[in-house]
């Protein structure tokens, strides 16, 4: 069998080889002034640029929310999907178009509570998917109703007296999944450090899971005010084989953790934190094998032999 | 396995293919990997085609169609409309790379006009970008392609450019000695009887009442008055040899003098080195003649002249020729010759130039860099005689010496510059990469491999340029200088559609499998038999010597449909890319690459200095071991510098994008390359702006400063705000 080769960019002396930011950016954003979502777009389009993604190779999958407006933005392919299902569409586009990268934008409410089911089996499948939970812990969209994330006594249009539940944690439960490979957590007001969590995710070969706190400050102006004016309630991970803080970051924050990132039972403790914000990488596995390599399928797949699966599933129909 | 590997053995050794194991390499029309990405270079923007400009600014002779574009649309493309008018400007460049790749040929403007009609037919918005763009054209000049004919071209003019520099500072020069020489001749008419004549009195009074003067009594009296002495008449007759000299020169055209006739101007532009000779000596006698009335009409000018002091020494002048400072302000001859007519007593005349230090530039074009050496007879050992030529004239010390693809020129501009302008000879060697035998490759492509497989790397020595070789010697113009080859990433997808990159060498191998020439030295091995049987030529080449044979080296290469074929090469071609990798090595070297001395020298001082640490360390007692880190310990933080509170500020890094300060102020905020804030202009806001963007940076990072006007209105409280953000 043969192979196909993509281009490589040599020997040419090419005009216009590096994009810019600004070549990523597609329309004005929808999203309210002050909206954390804003600084998850600039820091990934920072790493489509640093890495020089073409976008003809590189696609973003959402689900339903403000934050699944992420592919609206980046001049990039994008699916925009339906509520709860940015995973599995993510997954059978991995699947599909291996040679492309992947990667998915959903919310506390489309990948906690309705897209729950599909976000567990995700972990499980470790398919190489670059994945941020943006997550605001309300739903933003329409227009602040309590979400699974939201703290316990948060007062919103479903629960105008305060919610009942204790949040649900998004690092713990992913922790708690068999072969979960990447997790970690971010801020969206330390531009600094989300962009090298996102970057390390981007980086890793298997689901890479980045649960970011995003600021809306539409509907919960005042939830992360305080973690914002006290550095110290941030703890900034790091570790020789993990993140490295810069000195100019180290000045400001001064809370900070060595932590191994091999080291589970480690993250599963500091992950249930809840009187500092840890932000780093908690968990990372190289070693757990991608789903799509496990199933390697040793027929070519191309136009032909879909043409023809097609045919026979629909011959079984024929009269 | 056994017989695959048996198989590639036999053909390694002996070059002999078995039909059903091993195929050509021809029928498939393979080319390196590394080509994938440029089939069809028209719909690509990189350097070339270029434009020689007409009319350049400083030393900008030649520019790049794309560059030329790129700057109309940083004009035009702006604005609401500014996408569009991109989109349907880069259309309109394709078009005209279309042309030119069909043989189009003409001015940058005239290509652009024939082009832009077809386009703008079809759609009025198109239309309306083009004609705004056009307006915007003001750098024109000829279109050239990297074709057989663009190094002459883009030599020729260039030289011509400098050419017409040293003609309007030579004829300035030239008419400023000829009027102050007539002045003097002129100043002696008139103190003369003829010139103090009624009758030139009269010429010399102009149009007005003639009638009313009487020119009789005028003349009587200043004949009488004067009695200034008479120019002697040795002067006189110098003079006027010297300004008839000057007038009758025919080294730079001048307004009166024609082509065709007797005073018509020389020609210094050659296609022999002995035809170029010949000119300049034949010449020498003139030349050496106008550069000494140039120097004693200096003189003369200042009234310096002494016949007792000067004659005897204007006698002798040019005897043993004219050095470098006389010889700048004459034209420069320049040679264009192909190496293929570079026979035996051409060869001789070209060393007999470099090696005279003549004011001869000569380019030297060579269409094929792998010619198959003069001992025939399957004898495989590329005579790289053209490569030799710019090796053996920076061995002469005091010539410009440059080495180039011709697919790399634009990058050498200046380079080139520097050459046609230095005082002395100059010899220019380029690569064409346009031959019979690389004809299904474009030149570009083969020029560009060429540089990249080290088989014509790119160099200039530039004697003037200082002493060592240091200063003289660059071969920086290179790919991953510090490597043996470049190292490329090749990505492909593999049976899964998985994407796989691979670091892969480009070497001579990969050159040669573009010359037709040579396909018998490859063969392609089927799918079935890609095993254990084949190591890449990389670690082949890595390896030195031979052993035993377990393995074949095999090279990865590409289909027209971009498809993976892995052909194996014999060992003649193994042992040539050897041989180039040493060149390369001994050039890298000079360009104080790996510089053996250096090392060996480094090596010693290394070893001297580890020995003084290791008796030093004996000596010194163990430190006490650093007290245990606190888990919040951090890398050195490093210090920056205090900022005075007076000056406003944002603490870039830290902006989280979140719009609200650039919604406040446009003007006064603005996002830089990362999309972070910065003040992008302080004057366009007020103080109170600065206060309330401050207050609303969720960060906390706006710093307001002192105001800028004391006036301002509320500027006791706005202070007040502002304290919590000093
Ligand atoms: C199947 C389905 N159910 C319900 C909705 C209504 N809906 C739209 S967005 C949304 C919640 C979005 O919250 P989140 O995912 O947190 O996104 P955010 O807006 O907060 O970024 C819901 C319930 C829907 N669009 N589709
Ligand atoms: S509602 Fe909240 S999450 Fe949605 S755009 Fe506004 S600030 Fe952002
Ligand atoms: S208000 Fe602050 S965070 Fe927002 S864009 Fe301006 S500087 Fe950046
Ligand atoms: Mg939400």
């Amino acid at each position: 069998m043969t192979c196909s080769s993509t281009s490589t960019d040599c020997l040419l002396e090419l005009y216009e080889e590096k994009l810019e930011l600004e070549d990523y950016q597609s329309g004005v954003p929808r999203w309210c002034t002050g909206c954390g979502d804003n600084a998850i777009l600039t820091a990934i389009q920072r790493l489509c640029r640093d890495e020089n993604l073409r976008p003809e190779k590189t696609v973003f999958v959402s689900g339903i929310g403000c934050s699944s407006r992420f592919p609206h933005y980046m001049k990039t392919y994008g699916f925009h999907g339906i509520h709860g299902r940015a995973l599995p569409v993510a997954e059978g586009v991995r699947l599909a178009r291996p040679d492309l990268t992947v990667f998915v934008n959903t919310g506390d409410g489309d990948c906690c509570s309705i897209g729950a089911a599909h976000w567990i089996h995700a972990i499980r499948y470790n398919m190489n998917l670059t994945v941020f939970l943006h997550d605001n812990q309300i739903y933003g969209l329409t227009k602040k109703q309590a979400s699974p994330t939201s703290p316990i006594g948060t007062k919103s249009n479903t629960t105008p007296r305060g919610s009942y539940l204790e949040a649900l944690n998004p690092l713990t439960v992913t922790l708690g999944i068999a072969n979960a490979s990447f997790v970690a957590q971010a801020v969206d007001w330390i531009p600094e450090s989300l962009y090298d969590i996102v970057k390390a995710a981007h980086h890793h070969k298997g689901l890479s899971f980045v649960r970011i706190l995003q600021r809306c400050p539409e509907w919960l102006p005042k939830l992360h005010e305080s973690d914002m004016q006290e550095p110290d309630s941030v703890q900034l991970l790091h570790h020789e084989n993990s993140l490295q803080i810069s000195p100019s970051l180290a000045r400001i924050y001064k809370n900070q953790l060595r932590h191994d990132p091999l080291d589970m039972n480690r993250a599963r403790e500091i992950a249930s934190s809840t009187d500092v914000v840890p932000v780093g990488i908690l968990y990372q596995n190289r070693d757990i094998p991608c789903y799509e390599d496990i199933r390697k399928l040793d027929i070519l797949r191309t136009n032909e032999t879909v043409r023809k699966g097609f045919e026979a599933e629909l011959d079984k129909y024929a009269v | 396995m056994e017989a695959d590997l048996q198989a590639f053995v036999a053909f390694y050794l002996t070059g002999k293919k078995q039909p059903d194991q091993l195929h050509e390499i021809g029928d498939l029309n393979l080319r390196p990997s590394l080509f994938s990405g440029y089939r069809d270079l028209t719909r690509l923007r990189y350097d070339f085609p270029l434009v020689l400009v007409e009319y350049p600014d400083e030393g900008r002779f030649v520019e790049t169609l794309s560059g030329l574009i790129d700057g109309i649309l940083n004009k035009v493309a702006i604005g609401p409309n500014g996408e569009r008018i991109r989109k349907n400007v880069l259309n309109l460049e394709e078009s005209i790379r279309v042309r030119i790749n069909n043989g189009a040929t003409g001015l940058f403007s005239k290509l652009w006009d024939q082009a832009a009609p077809a386009l703008a037919k079809q759609d009025k918005q198109m239309a309306d970008s083009l004609s705004r763009a056009r307006a915007n054209l003001k750098i024109d000049g000829e279109v050239v392609d990297c074709t057989e004919e663009l190094t002459f071209r883009l030599f020729g003019h260039a030289w011509s450019l400098t050419q017409k520099r040293r003609a309007e500072k030579f004829n300035e020069n030239i008419d400023r000695l000829i009027l102050k020489l007539s002045d003097i001749i002129q100043a002696d008419f008139i103190n003369s009887d003829a010139g103090k004549s009624a009758e030139n009195l009269k010429h010399s009074f102009g149009s007005g009442p003639l009638d009313s003067f009487n020119f009789e009594a005028m003349s009587n009296i200043l004949k009488k008055v004067s009695s200034k002495k008479k120019l002697a008449k040795s002067r006189r007759h110098r003079i006027l040899g010297l300004i008839s000299t000057l007038r009758s020169q025919r080294f730079f055209p001048t307004e009166s003098s024609k082509v065709g006739t007797a005073t018509a101007p020389y020609s210094f532009a050659y296609t022999t080195c002995s035809g170029a000779l010949k000119a300049y000596r034949d010449r020498l006698p003139k030349a050496i003649e106008l550069s000494r009335t140039m120097a004693i009409a200096e003189l003369e000018i200042k009234g310096e002249y002494s016949e007792s002091r000067h004659d005897a020494l204007f006698e002798s002048f040019g005897e043993n020729g004219l050095d470098a400072e006389e010889l700048a302000v004459f034209p420069d001859y320049l040679v264009r010759l192909n190496a293929t007519t570079l026979s035996g007593p051409e060869q001789s005349t070209l060393t007999e130039i470099l090696s005279a230090d003549l004011p001869i530039k000569i380019l030297v074009q060579t269409d094929d860099v792998i010619e198959e050496s003069l001992i025939g007879n399957n004898h495989l050992a590329f005579a790289l005689r053209s490569k030799q030529l710019a090796t053996m004239a920076i061995g002469m010390n005091g010539v410009f010496v440059l080495q180039s693809p011709a697919s790399y020129l634009y990058q050498l501009r200046q380079q080139i510059l520097r050459g046609l302008d230095y005082a002395g000879t100059a010899l220019f060697s380029v690569y064409s990469g346009a031959s019979a035998n690389t004809a299904s490759v474009p030149p570009y492509l083969v020029g560009a491999a060429a540089l990249e497989s080290r088989v014509f790397p790119a160099f200039s020595f530039d004697p003037s340029a200082g002493r060592d070789w240091a200063s003289r010697f660059s071969l920086a113009f290179n790919t991953q200088v510090e490597n043996d080859w470049p190292v490329r990433e090749i990505v492909y997808q593999d049976e899964r559609y998985q994407t796989v990159a691979q670091a892969t060498p480009f070497t001579l191998i990969d050159f040669v499998t573009l010359d037709t020439r040579y396909c018998k030295h490859f063969a392609r091995v089927p799918r079935a038999c890609w095993g254990d049987a084949l190591t890449p030529v990389a670690q082949t080449l890595a390896s030195e010597g031979r052993g035993q044979i377990e393995t074949v080296p095999y090279l990865t290469m590409v289909d027209s449909d971009n498809l993976l074929h892995r052909v194996i090469v014999d060992e003649k071609l193994i042992r040539e890319a050897r041989r180039c990798r040493v060149m390369w090595n001994s050039l890298q070297e000079l360009g104080g690459i790996h510089n053996s001395h250096a090392e060996k020298l480094l090596a010693r001082e290394k070893r001297a200095w580890e020995d003084t640490m290791r008796s030093t360390v004996v000596e010194t007692p163990a430190k006490a071991a650093p007290a245990v880190v606190s888990s919040a310990a951090v890398s050195v933080v490093e210090q920056e510098a205090e900022r005075s509170s007076d000056e406003a500020y944002i603490e870039t890094p830290r902006c989280s994008t979140c719009n609200e300060c650039i919604q406040l102020n446009k003007k006064m905020f603005a996002y830089d390359g990362n999309k972070q804030a910065y003040i992008a202009d302080i004057t366009a806001g007020s103080f109170a702006q600065l206060v309330e963007a401050a207050e609303n940076c969720q960060v906390s990072i706006i710093h307001p400063g002192k105001p800028r006007d004391p006036n301002e209105p509320g500027l006791d409280e706005l202070l007040k705000r502002a304290e919590a953000f000093m």
